[in-house]
């Protein structure tokens, strides 16, 4: 049973597939998050919000062979939601690593993330959740790996690109923008235009450069 | 305007200078084991170029442990958000110096909250585990980027007068080394630059539209004295 379409997670919420009943993630999940048991979630074990969801793959899963890679795909063929996927890296499953991060990150274009054991699934997962609450919230500009738009004014950075060419300081520079304007009519002046601004040599070198 | 570049047998990847002391290892097994084309320039962004839109950092398992890297992290991974339309963020466990006793990896929250922060910033996140498997992960992405058709082409560092317009062109803010090596390529001159239109620049230079057009606008953009900072005659490059 695919089911991998989308649910409409209550606001601050996370619902987990019915299998995870009682196991060690529930249960530290509980109290931390508002944690809803459902039925028929089919593919995913958590839903984190409306758009984002958690594939867990155990130890066990990943020595047991493929059926988890043949999972994943089914879960990338059928769903648009983004899926990321919470691996337990440990001693014995380590050797495995690279084969899953080859297919889950490279080829299906999930994101996949290491834990040691569970508990440190359910730490994740409530961070996870923490972020996926302030996506939604708009608080959009609470993530410090999201660019802020409009960048400092371009003045000082055309005065610096002036100055990479030959002969030409800040003084020459400042002067060369006042008779110009902008880069593309200093670039499309002619020697005499030059001369005005300055000397017979530098203009050369500038109208040649 | 365009040069037509010949489409190269093996991918070509940028490295940061700085990686010569950092990631020795990364660098001669990209070259010796994976045979790809590896170019070490001044690129300050990033540690690696890998294709016309994607970058990659390496960090430390360590550094993403404490708070205390949390500034820096950011404000690079944020300048990169501008250069680049892809970011990739290869994580690599720490090395166990000899004399020292293997490390316990202590998972922080923070360390979970950066995860997060970074899964929902669409940033790409790698886990390797030394320097070897490192350069094996940036050897797929490269080879990823080159069936995707964004493989970097021009990898050879210009002579003489060309060094002088690269630096020209480095100095645009938001370009990244391998467009500017692009423009250089592609372009006769400076001036051939200045006035092209926006789907030419694009294309000679391999640009994203939005970043052809920040391109073109930063080459026409009229000069206004007041909008420069203060102390003027006080020299800051």
């Amino acid at each position: 049973p695919v089911t991998a379409g989308s649910i409409v997670v209550p606001y601050g919420h996370v619902i987990g597939n019915e299998k995870w009943r009682g196991s060690e993630v529930a249960q530290r999940l509980q109290g931390k998050v508002r944690l809803i048991f459902e039925d028929g979630l089919g593919l995913v074990d958590f839903h984190l919000s409306n758009r984002t969801c958690i594939l867990l793959i155990s130890e066990a899963d990943l020595v047991a062979g493929d059926e988890f890679k043949r999972r994943l795909v089914r879960f990338r063929n059928a769903s648009s939601l983004r899926g990321i996927v919470i691996v337990e890296k440990t001693q014995i499953s380590d050797q495995y690593y690279p084969g899953v991060q080859k297919l889950a990150v490279l080829e299906l274009g999930m994101v996949l993330l290491p834990v040691a054991n569970q508990e440190e699934a359910s730490q994740l997962i409530i961070q996870l959740v923490s972020f996926c609450v302030r996506e939604q919230s708009r608080e959009r500009g609470s993530n410090p790996f999201v660019r802020r738009q409009r960048g400092p004014p371009a003045e000082p950075a055309v005065l610096r690109a002036v100055q990479r060419i030959p002969a030409v300081g800040k003084t020459k520079a400042l002067l060369l923008l006042q008779h110009f304007g902008s880069i593309q009519r200093l670039c499309n002046a002619s020697v005499c235009q030059l001369e005005q601004v300055v000397g017979q040599t530098v203009a050369q070198q500038i109208y040649t450069f | 305007s365009r040069i037509p570049v010949q489409p190269s047998p093996s991918p070509c990847i940028l490295a940061d200078s700085r990686e010569i002391s950092s990631g020795p290892a990364v660098i001669s097994c990209l070259r010796a084991v994976h045979g790809l084309r590896v170019q070490v320039c001044p690129l300050g962004t990033s540690d690696y170029i890998v294709s016309n839109r994607l970058a990659v950092d390496r960090v430390f398992q360590s550094e993403l442990q404490s708070p205390g890297n949390r500034n820096k992290l950011s404000q690079r991974l944020q300048r990169l958000q501008g250069v680049f339309e892809r970011i990739c963020v290869i994580v690599e466990t720490d090395r166990v110096r000899p004399g020292e006793t293997s490390r316990l990896f202590q998972r922080t929250q923070h360390y979970d909250g950066v995860l997060s922060a970074l899964v929902q910033a669409g940033v790409r996140i790698l886990f390797s585990s030394c320097q070897e498997e490192t350069a094996a992960l940036l050897k797929d992405l490269a080879l990823l980027e080159h069936r995707k058709d964004a493989a970097l082409q021009v990898a050879t560092e210009p002579e003489g007068h060309q060094r002088d317009i690269l630096s020209f062109y480095l100095s645009i803010p938001n370009l990244s080394y391998g467009a500017a090596l692009n423009l250089c390529h592609s372009f006769g001159s400076i001036t051939a630059v200045a006035n092209s239109s926006v789907p030419a620049l694009a294309a000679g230079a391999r640009l994203s539209r939005p970043q052809a057009e920040e391109l073109h606008r930063f080459l026409r953009h009229d000069f206004d004295f007041q909008l420069l900072p203060e102390p003027l005659s006080k020299g800051k490059s």
